[in-house]
This record gives C-alpha cells, structure tokens and sequence, in this order.
C-alpha cells in the first residue's frame, strides 16, 4: 500500500492525472458507462421481461407437467385400487353366477328327471291300460268266436242227433216246465 | 154291415160270435171287406177275431214243430193251453219247420211260448257281446 501511494504520488508530483496515469480515457470511461447503463435499460425493458415471461411460463408448465404427473399418478393408483375392487367385485359375481349356473343346473336336470320319472309312469300306466283294454278285446272276441262256434257245432251236432223220441221228450219237459 | 165304417174290433166280436153259432163267416166276411173297400185289413181281421174267440173260450194256436206232432204230443199241448189260458176248446193248426231243429213253439192270439232248440241257439248267439 505504501508502494502504490509513493507511485500516486510521484505520477502527481510529476504533474499527470490519476486517469491518465492509469491508462484511462475518463471520456471513454462515460460513454462506456451511459452505453452500459443504456444497455442495461435495454435489456430490463425488452429482453428481461421476455426472458423472464418464458422462464415463467416454462416453469408454470413444468410445475403444471409435474401436478398432472402427479394427479396421473394419483389417478393410476386410484385406478389400481379401482381396478382392484372391480376385480373383487368381479370376482364374487363371477362366483354368485357360477353358483347360480350350479343351483340352477342341479335345478333343471331335478326337474328333467321330474319330469322324464312322470313319462315313464305315464307310458307305464297307458301301456296297462291299453294292454287290459286288448286283454278285454280279446276275451270278447274270444267270448263271441266260442258262442259262434258252440251255436254251430249246437246246430251241426242237434240237427243230426234229435230224434223224434228225444224231441217229445223236450217238448214235453219245456209244457210241464211252463205249466 | 154296410152303413157307418166299424171298428176292426167290433168287426171280430161279430164273426166270432158267427162262427161260435156254427154259421160261416168265410164268404160274409169277404164280402164285407170287399164292400167296404178294407180287404188290406184281412189279416188283422182274422187275428182280432182269433183273439175274440179266445176270449170266448175258444183258442186257435198256432204249433210249430221241426218233426210231425205225434197224436199224445198234441193232447199234452191241448190240456197244456186249456190248463194256463182257460179255454174250454184249443184248436191247433200244426206246422213242421225243419229249421228249428227240436222243441216247440206255440203261438195263441195273447202270447208266445217258443222252446224251441233254434230260439235258444238264437238266444245263445244274442248274447254276443
């Protein structure tokens, strides 16, 4: 410090100007400063607040990208559980419906079996009735083919063997029968 | 006789009282009906005058045999009809119809008696069912 201090003040004493001692030209030192000061101005007027505006926006959108990030990951795993309430609804649905299938099967083949139990029993007592009603059939025709065939073999067999004694004989039982 | 149209009955009450008289009714009778136009009425003429003489005693039957009647056959029939109807005289007119194979069979204005050996085969048959 002292130094620089004897060399200030032995450029002085010598009769030079500080500025001039150092090498700077305080005129250009101005312009350079109000050129400076203009571009400052310049660029807080114009440039700054551009820049600043798309720094901004540039953040809203990242801040927006990550809230929707987020609220997407929020969503995802709301859907997750979503999905996974879904599944276990699913899930026993599918075990209501398929037990219902069950009930509903065994139901049904009860019911054919029901019913195929009662045709049987119906095909069973039609075939009774109907094979009495041939049994019947055939005992009438039975009954009259043996009328018509006693009535001939009657006729045959009387008409040969009555003779006029055994004649007399009926004729006098059927008088005495009737008087 | 030929006045007012007679009744059939009235008709036989009188030819049977004729014919009781001893007088012959055949040649009146004809000629009655022929008169009166009523000769279609000949046969019920004839069985209402043998139901009349009927209820006079007098009884006309009809015998159908499948053989000749023997004489004692007859007199069982006779004595037979006069013991359940009360005729005091039976008159037969016998038939033989080989078709009915045995037994009798008497027809009186009143009734039927057929024993006969076809009726009950007849009878037999019937009674298909």
């Amino acid at each position: 410090m002292d130094v620089v201090t004897q060399f200030a003040a032995a450029e002085g004493a010598a009769g030079g100007d500080i500025f001039t001692t150092l090498g700077i030209n305080w005129q250009l030192l101005i312009f350079q400063i109000i050129a400076f000061l203009i571009l400052v101005w310049a660029l807080g007027k114009f440039v700054y607040p551009w820049l600043m505006k798309s720094v901004d926006e540039r953040q809203a959108k990242i801040e927006e990208s990550v809230k929707a990030a987020e609220e997407a990951e929020k969503k995802a795993e709301s859907a997750q559980e979503d999905i996974a309430e879904l599944l276990k609804e699913a899930r026993v649905e599918a075990k209501d419906i398929v037990t219902t299938a069950k009930n509903e099967a065994v139901a049904m083949v009860a019911d054919a079996e029901e019913k195929a139990k009662k045709r049987a029993e119906k095909i069973v007592a039609d075939a009774h009735e109907q094979l009495e009603k041939d049994v019947i059939a055939a005992r009438k025709t039975l009954h009259n083919d043996t009328i018509a065939l006693v009535a001939l073999a009657t006729e045959k067999v009387v008409g040969k063997t009555v003779s006029e004694s055994i004649d007399k004989k009926i004729i006098a039982a059927a008088v005495q029968e009737r008087a | 006789m030929a006045g007012a149209r007679l009744s059939r009955r009235k008709i036989a009450a009188y030819f049977a009282d004729e014919l009781i008289a001893g007088r012959s009714v055949v040649k009146p009778l004809a000629a009655y009906l022929v008169e009166t136009k009523r000769t279609r009425e000949a046969t019920l003429v004839l069985r209402d005058i043998e139901t009349a003489l009927a209820d006079r005693g007098i009884l006309l039957a009809d015998v159908s045999t499948s053989r000749a009647l023997a004489a004692d056959t007859e007199k069982m029939i006779t004595d037979y009809l006069k013991n359940t109807t009360g005729a005091t005289d039976v008159h037969i007119r016998p038939h033989v119809d080989p078709y009915l194979l045995g037994g009798v069979r008497i027809d009186t204005p009143n009734e039927r008696l057929d024993t006969t050996l076809r009726h009950r085969l007849n009878q037999l048959t019937a009674s298909k069912i």
